[in-house]
């Protein structure tokens, strides 16, 4: 399989915005093209090669220069949390980021697969529409948000996320999965207006506050304000067919069974017909 | 410093110059009489073959308050698709259909405008409008103050209070909001709407204070003439965009009883109700009315096709229009228990019948009245489209073939329900500077704006004659604001700030007293906090106030 990799050569003052190193902007692009694009930094704009160092491996493992190589799969090694932006609007193909991310990291991911190992910064998966981002690390705030003015979050997709998560995870989300396998901040779910987004982990204050409809799975019973309403405990089947469909994530997800779970109403404040499950021991 | 600016063709109607070529000198921001010939030029621009318009203004256009911040705050998306990054310069902004303040300005001028009016200062909001214009370089800027659906006036006409005492209140409200004029919009309407009245007609009883907007107008019209003001009392009618408001419209001309009136926007005014879908151009009796009745002149706010946002204190209305929010969201609310504000994103499309009939009327009326010192270009900016589509809706009224060409791609039913294709009119190059130079000076009352005499202020223009006007006018080769050079090319080379442009009548201090316990006892700020003062708008050198004279309503100059 061929793989375009950059490696980050420097340590960057500014951040790197690293918006245009996607499958689909690099499509049919020799490396010194690709070496040759422009990068914002602050205020002054970069090429690709003062910041990283370029190699394309084609499918026999060997270099390969030619122009009609397939970069359906992009490498970042040594990646940093400077570099904002990366699988910004990509549509198919594939990055792995090895190393941190910095912000906005799949913001607008509309398709492929984004794999971090290594943690990311705020506004990861932002307005995000299909496709999947794996992170293998923690994630800072406002996972999975709208864009600034934006009244919705992310419309569609998957998110899997193997540590923590800062405050607001999911905030505005409209529709897609999320499944956190640490802990979550404040604001868990804050104005979620749908969709499924799971914690196994602990959830801080403020969960699900302003949330409209939706479901919030968590494992553990959290600290809920006044408008969240405690509607006892049920055996919910269709948590067994859910489960089913998560078999074959790469998650701890895909390990869980239950169908029994206390359910919480809210935000009783804003029209109220979000749940929060959290799931009993069987 | 002398400049001299060569052997240019001049329009400037408000001296009867059609085309003439002529020099013209300007010293220290002022249009100067031929100096002595011994004078030195130290400045001097070769015009041969151009042409030499006054700058332009735009006597309507929400360019500042509440409403436009709310716009700007509700589309995001408007902001992110169209950024506009830094130069040396000009500083960074963004925005189509609601640009930033500073984008405002540039955009303004780049397109030889040098004046622009924001049409509804609230006046406890009247800070905020006045910052945001302060903030808008190059042109100047001025307002007109929002009454008529203020619980004080309200009172005061319920309580048939002296017509002495109300013109003290709008004199009053003149000076405390620094405008230079008067609107009411929806008159009555915004605050029957609190009175859960959801329509109010000419003759309709307001709920709660049983006062009519006949009423409203016959005094606020009769206080604007006799205060000095030469802008005449700037009216939203009601029932704007209702099918069949064309009869509320004409009703509303004879309100005033003789006083003058400016009806705005009246293209959103002029609907009828016939045809199969019950809705029809009544653009043939409203400038059938606008030309007998000289105390009427109105501007057309003219839509054009595409993305825009309606931002408007009339709440009732705005509120019955929500549901055709596109995309979809609104805000309707209440500004300080005061008035309204409505603000809902809006696309014209050309293959929708309503939209397309609504562009007809537009050009209609314009098309039909006689009389280009009584009606005027605007598109509402933003109501009915950005103020930069300015340049193309000229070419729409210069050039017939053109506008034909644009009617033929409409929805057919609406172009079976206009007339619009057998109007042959082309308005004149003179003609046009009538509309957007000398006649909206005269209207608004700047008194050293809008023609290019001796002592008028040198905000000048300069265009290349071009057969497409759409191009012509989107480009001016130079634009000069006070004698400095801002614009070339159609690019912005020095960035200044223009005046505000205010008037003073004299009034009867006393009224304040009364004022005061209303506003202590009723209002969510203290009296003292409401009026503006000239050093908040000249703060920073960045603009200063010009008091222009009340001297009642100019005649034409020829």
């Amino acid at each position: 399989m061929s793989a375009l990799t950059f490696t980050l050569k420097i340590s960057p003052v500014q951040r790197v915005d690293c918006s245009p190193l996607t499958p689909e902007q690099l499509h049919g692009k020799s490396v010194a093209e690709i070496a040759a694009l422009p990068l914002w930094s602050g205020k002054r704009q970069l090429r690709v090669d003062e910041v990283f160092d370029i190699s394309r491996i084609g499918k026999d493992g060997g270099d390969d220069d030619s122009e009609d190589s397939n970069d359906d799969h992009i490498v970042f090694l040594n990646s940093s949390a400077h570099l904002d932006r990366i699988g910004q609007g990509m549509r198919s193909g594939r990055i792995t980021v090895h190393g941190n991310a910095g912000d906005y990291l799949g913001l607008e991911l509309r398709g492929g697969r984004l794999e971090l190992h290594g943690n990311a910064g705020h506004f990861a998966a932002c307005a995000m529409s299909a496709g999947m981002l794996h992170v293998h690390g923690n994630c800072g705030d406002y996972l999975g948000a709208g864009l600034v003015g934006e009244r919705k979050g992310m419309r569609g997709g998957t998110v899997l996320v193997t540590g923590n998560v800062g405050d607001r995870a999911g905030d505005q989300m409209r529709r897609g999965l999320m499944l956190i396998e640490g802990d979550a901040g404040d604001y868990c779910a804050s104005r979620m207006l749908a969709g499924t987004l799971g914690v196994l982990g602990k959830v801080g204050r403020y969960t699900g506050y302003g949330m409209r409809r939706g479901t919030l799975l968590l494992t553990q019973t959290p600290v809920l304000h006044a408008t969240m309403a405690d509607c006892g405990t049920h055996t919910l089947p269709f948590l067994n067919l859910m489960f089913k469909s998560l078999r074959g994530l790469p998650s701890r997800y895909a390990q869980l069974d239950q169908n029994r779970v206390r359910r919480y109403a809210g935000d009783i404040a804003n029209q109220g017909t979000g749940e929060i499950l959290v799931l009993l021991p069987p | 410093m002398l400049t001299k600016l060569t052997g240019g063709r001049v329009y400037d109607p408000a001296h009867g110059i059609d085309g003439q070529v002529m020099d013209l000198y300007i010293r220290d921001g002022r249009l100067i009489a031929r100096p002595r010939d011994d004078e030195k030029v130290s400045k001097e621009y070769d015009l041969r073959g151009k042409v030499v318009m006054a700058g332009a203004i735009d006597m309507h256009t929400h360019i500042g308050g509440g409403k436009v911040n709310i716009a700007r705050m509700m589309l995001p998306e408007d902001h992110r698709a169209d950024p506009v990054a830094h130069s040396e310069l000009c500083r960074a902004g963004c925005g189509h259909v609601a640009p930033s303040t500073l984008t405002t300005g540039y955009r303004y001028a780049e397109m030889g405008y040098t004046a622009g009016f924001e049409p509804a200062i609230l006046p406890v909001n009247a800070r905020q409008a006045h910052l945001e214009m302060g903030d808008t370089p190059i042109i100047d800027k001025g307002g007109y103050a929002m009454l008529g659906s203020d619980d004080y006036f309200l009172r005061m006409l319920t309580a048939k209070k002296d017509q002495n005492a109300i013109n003290d209140y709008v004199a009053w409200t003149l000076h405390a909001s620094q405008a230079i004029g008067i609107k009411v919009v929806n008159p009555g309407g915004i605050s029957a709407f609190k009175f859960n009245q959801r329509a109010l007609d000419l003759d309709a009883q307001h709920a709660y204070y049983q006062v009519s907007p006949r009423d409203v107008l016959k005094s606020l019209s009769r206080a604007v003439h006799e205060l000095g003001i030469a802008h005449p009392l700037h009216v939203h009618a009601n029932n704007l965009g209702v099918p069949g408001n064309l009869d509320t419209t004409l009703k509303t001309m004879g309100a005033s009883e003789g006083y003058p009136l400016h009806l705005t926007h009246i293209q959103f005014h002029s609907y009828g109700t016939e045809g199969d879908r019950k809705f029809s151009s009544g653009a043939a009796a409203i400038a059938e009315a606008i030309n007998q009745h000289q105390h009427i002149s109105a501007d057309v706010g003219q839509i054009l096709f595409g993305q825009t946002v309606t931002a408007s204190g009339d709440s009732m209305r705005q509120h019955a229009n929500a549901g055709l929010a596109n995309p979809s969201k609104s805000v309707i609310m209440d500004i300080e228990c005061d008035a309204g504000c409505g603000v809902v994103p809006f696309k014209y499309r050309d293959q929708n019948f309503v939209n397309a009939l609504q562009w007809a009327i537009g050009l209609e009326i314009f098309l039909l009245v006689d009389d280009p010192w009584r009606i005027f270009l605007t598109t509402d900016h933003p109501n009915g489209a950005p103020f930069t589509s300015y340049p193309h809706l000229i070419r729409l009224l210069m050039d017939k073939s053109f506008r034909n060409d644009m009617f033929t791609k409409l929805n057919l039913d609406a172009q079976a329900m206009s007339t619009l294709a057998n109007i042959n009119r082309e308005y004149s190059l003179y003609e046009i500077a009538i509309m957007t130079r000398a006649g909206a000076a005269k209207l608004v009352g700047l008194h050293d704006r809008g023609h290019l005499g001796v002592g008028a202020a040198a905000d000048i223009t300069v265009y290349t004659e071009d057969a497409d006007r759409e191009k012509m006018f989107s480009k001016p080769d130079y634009v000069f604001k006070d004698g400095t050079l801002v614009v070339r090319n159609g690019q912005v080379v020095q960035v200044t700030w223009g005046s505000t442009h205010t008037v003073r009548p004299e009034f009867d201090r006393s009224v304040e007293q009364d004022l005061r316990a209303h506003f202590d006892r009723y209002h969510t700020m203290k009296l003292d906090h409401v009026k503006v003062s000239d050093d908040e708008i000249a703060e920073g050198g960045r603009g200063r106030v010009q008091v222009q004279p009340c001297l009642g309503r100019r005649e034409k100059t020829r």
